[in-house]
């Protein structure tokens, strides 16, 4: 320690002949806390995350600096004889700018369970991707798939624990099980609830205009994908944030399909031609 | 009839203690450009790092090479920027340590997004766009929203020009909006992506006042990353 | 005016009818359009014959250029010109005014108008306003007293100088001035040293840019230089981007017949 002292080595965290032999790693670690644990993301340097976060998104005039997240928008899924539809269409806007046109707003978390995604784009991919992890490792446990409505309580319980803190979701989850099929909406707000139809988005009251004049339960496996298809179209048509690309899902007992992926400018023409013709 | 009070008169008024707001972001400028070919991946950024009306450096590299096959172009504010980058080079580190193996671009493009995640309630403001290689040996292109929302892209503009810049690589590159038949289609070879990469930037840099000075462009093959500087203009 | 003729005609001066229903409007959260502000680099100086103008060509709106080519140096009289800083129609409109009444005024003594005289009556004008007509002046002109430049603020100040800037690029071009500028610079020396100040500016200030404007005002004579000096070139681009032809798709065609009568009137030729 005396040549340490002649050679003015102090004790500083710099001065350490190695950064790792010291706290340092758990420091490092907690600037990707999630690495380990998903549910431990950063708490930020201030109290009341929503309102100030907001506070410094109201200077944003004077600034010019405004954080734009990634919005999804019109998605809807209905429950009907041949299992479960899932319709979305695939445009992201950040503010007024169209960030993406070609984003996948239907989540595939395993083979009989999908979600979809309206709200903030981040939150619903990250929250998936720990949803599709905690249902695996429900499978491994238990020997049998979940259950949407178990599936669906975890992610109500994620938006429940994170409520207040500015999470924007909202989602649903489509499954089959042994009890059939499976709709759950489940939003940031916490709440979970079961139904034969939903519609979420800014585009949704369009979609519910269609949906609601052409839903029955009886529909044919192919009338009840166009009925999605049709909706979503519409909901394109009139909502300036919905757009690019329309997808059509369909959860049967066997798994999901993917029934179409279709450009809504081509469809655009498509009905057209069809309304021209009659 | 009405007398004047001090509230007429706001510049004599006194405020008192007042506290200001808090203003953790800054912009510092600049803008990038990536754009995925079958077998290569090229991207671009201008090397002006700027803040307000003056200019700080203009010859600051907005890219990062994390591995061999990967590069992060990253831009906004410009200490997020360097936080997040020295964090992945270290949790990327801490990867080849432990796994004795580089990380593959899609790795990397997932845990990019995960560690800007985890600063969901306070995120860096930056613009984030990814390009390499991938294990199939393809080129690949990921963009980023602030909060680590990412998705897979073949061409991709970000930062201050980047609502100029996207639209044109949507026409020159994805050809959108263009009736062409096959035979016309021009074949998106290494020199195309490269030349419709740094004319963008010639005319991003005359209409945008936080792009310019130099660009600095790199191709990632499976054999190695070239890098390549074009002048811009520099007022 | 009482005349039903005139009843209809707009009346001199700036319009305020609509500040109510837009200051409404703003309390309701709306965003207003944003005006073109010439982000700047404008300076004077006095050489031994007379005085120089100097300035930039960037408009901008917010961080876009709109205009790479502006001519900020204006016309006031033919021994005095101003350039102008801050909103580009406020420079432009306040400028025109004060052209006209110093064109009026010479009508009317019958002599070269001081320059003097179109400094008080600018500062007047914007006092008048308190700052709402963000225009700040770089005045330059030679009369019978000599030369002068005048440095106006938006509020109405003025200052006469021997050297002055104004705009964002200020300091950057004030910096040569203050490193180089010395009485009695020769014209030569003189068109340097503020070409030099504004391409400090133009290089260092993101609100200026493009090209360097000059003008020269003599005893007897006056030089507009525009663009005395390209600074900036544009890149130049690998590829060739013309669209092939039918590369829009036609969705549907309407062909009308134009009626065309063509009239031959010939027109001898001057010789």
């Amino acid at each position: 320690m005396a040549l340490a002292e002649i050679c003015k080595i102090s004790n500083a965290s710099y001065m350490r002949p190695t950064a790792w032999a010291t706290d340092d790693v758990n420091e490092l670690k907690s600037y990707a806390s999630n690495f380990e644990n998903p549910y431990t993301l950063a708490a930020p340097p201030f109290a009341n995350p929503v309102e100030n976060l907001n506070k410094i998104q109201a200077n944003a005039d004077k600034t010019g600096i405004k954080i734009e997240f990634d919005h999804g928008t019109t998605t809807l899924g209905f429950k009907f004889k041949g299992g479960v539809i899932l319709a979305v269409d695939s445009r992201a806007t950040g503010g007024q700018y169209i960030g993406s046109q070609s984003m996948k707003k239907i989540v595939e978390i395993n083979d009989f369970l999908l979600g979809t995604l309206a709200g903030g784009a981040a939150d619903c991919v990250y929250w998936d991707r720990v949803l599709s992890k905690e249902c695996r490792l429900h499978e491994l446990r238990n020997k049998e798939r979940i259950s949407v409505a178990a599936a669906s309580k975890i992610m109500a319980n994620i938006a429940h624990e994170y409520k207040g803190m500015g999470l924007s979701m909202g989602m649903m989850l489509a499954g089959y099980d042994k009890r059939g099929p499976g709709l759950y909406y489940v939003d940031s707000e916490g709440s979970r609830t079961a139904g034969n139809l939903f519609s979420v988005g800014s585009g949704s009251i369009f979609a519910y205009g269609v949906l609601d004049s052409g839903y029955d339960y009886n529909l044919e496996d192919e009338a009840a994908q166009e009925l999605g298809r049709r909706a979503i179209y519409h909901a394109t048509h009139r909502d300036a944030y919905s757009g690019g690309i329309i997808r059509v899902y369909h959860m049967t007992k066997n798994g999901f399909k993917v029934i179409s992926n279709e450009d809504c400018e081509m469809l655009h023409y498509k009905y057209q031609a069809e309304k021209a013709a009659q | 009839m009405s007398f004047l009070s001090i509230d007429h008169f706001s510049d004599y008024k006194v405020h008192g203690a007042q506290r200001p707001d808090f203003s953790p972001y800054e912009s510092n400028g600049g803008s990038i450009v990536a754009i995925a070919g079958d077998d290569f991946a090229v991207i671009a950024a201008d090397t002006r790092l700027s803040s307000g009306y003056s200019i700080h450096s203009r010859t600051q590299t907005k890219l990062f090479q994390l591995s061999p096959l990967t590069v992060l172009g990253s831009t906004g504010c410009w200490c997020d920027t360097l936080s997040l980058t020295s964090l992945m080079r270290v949790r990327m580190q801490m990867y080849e340590h432990t796994h004795l193996r580089t990380m593959t671009t899609d790795a990397v493009a997932q845990m990019l997004s995960i560690t800007m995640y985890n600063r969901r309630f306070f995120p860096y403001y930056v613009s984030n766009i990814l390009a390499g290689i991938d294990k199939n040996g393809k080129g690949v292109v990921f963009s980023y929203d602030p909060i680590g929302h990412c998705e897979n892209a073949k061409c991709r503009a970000g930062g201050t020009a980047g609502p100029l810049l996207q639209p044109v690589l949507d026409n020159q590159i994805q050809l959108k909006n263009m009736n062409l038949d096959e035979k016309d289609k021009p074949i998106l070879t290494k020199e195309r992506a490269v030349s419709v990469a740094s004319d963008t930037f010639i005319s991003a840099a005359e209409r945008d006042i936080y792009t310019g000075d130099f660009v600095e462009i790199k191709i990632i093959t499976k054999d190695g990353i070239e890098s390549m500087t074009i002048n811009l203009r520099k007022d | 005016m009482d005349l039903d003729l005139a009843r209809d005609m707009p009346r001199a001066g700036f319009n305020f009818d609509n500040c109510k229903r837009n200051a409404t409007l703003l309390s309701g959260g709306f965003k207003p359009p944003k005006t073109t502000k010439t982000g700047t680099t404008i300076a004077g100086i006095i050489f031994k014959d007379g005085v120089i103008l100097g300035a930039d060509t960037r408009a901008t709106e917010g961080p876009i250029v709109s205009d790479k080519n502006c001519a900020k140096i204006h016309y006031l009289a033919s021994n005095i010109y101003c350039c102008g800083a801050g909103t580009a129609a406020d420079t432009e409109m306040t400028t025109d005014l004060i052209s006209s009444q110093l064109e009026l005024h010479r009508l009317n003594t019958e002599r070269q108008v001081p320059v003097v005289c179109a400094n008080v009556m600018l500062k007047q004008m914007l006092f008048r306003y308190q700052g709402h007509i963000s225009a700040a002046l770089v005045l330059g002109g030679v009369d019978k007293y000599g030369s002068h430049i005048y440095c106006i603020h938006p509020h109405g100040s003025a200052d006469k100088l021997p050297y002055a800037t104004m705009g964002s690029g200020s300091l950057a071009a004030m910096s040569v001035f203050e490193r180089r500028w010395k009485p009695d610079l020769s014209e030569e020396e003189g068109k340097l040293l503020v070409r030099d100040a504004i391409a400090a500016g133009v290089f260092n200030d993101l609100g200026s840019g493009s090209n360097i404007d000059l003008c020269v005002i003599r005893k007897d004579s006056t030089e507009y230089l525009r663009n005395y000096e390209l600074a900036n070139k544009k890149g130049e681009r690998q590829l060739n981007y013309d669209f092939k032809s039918g590369s829009t798709v036609v969705l549907n065609k309407t062909i009308k017949d134009l009626d065309i009568t063509i009239n031959i009137r010939p027109v001898p030729m001057e010789t």
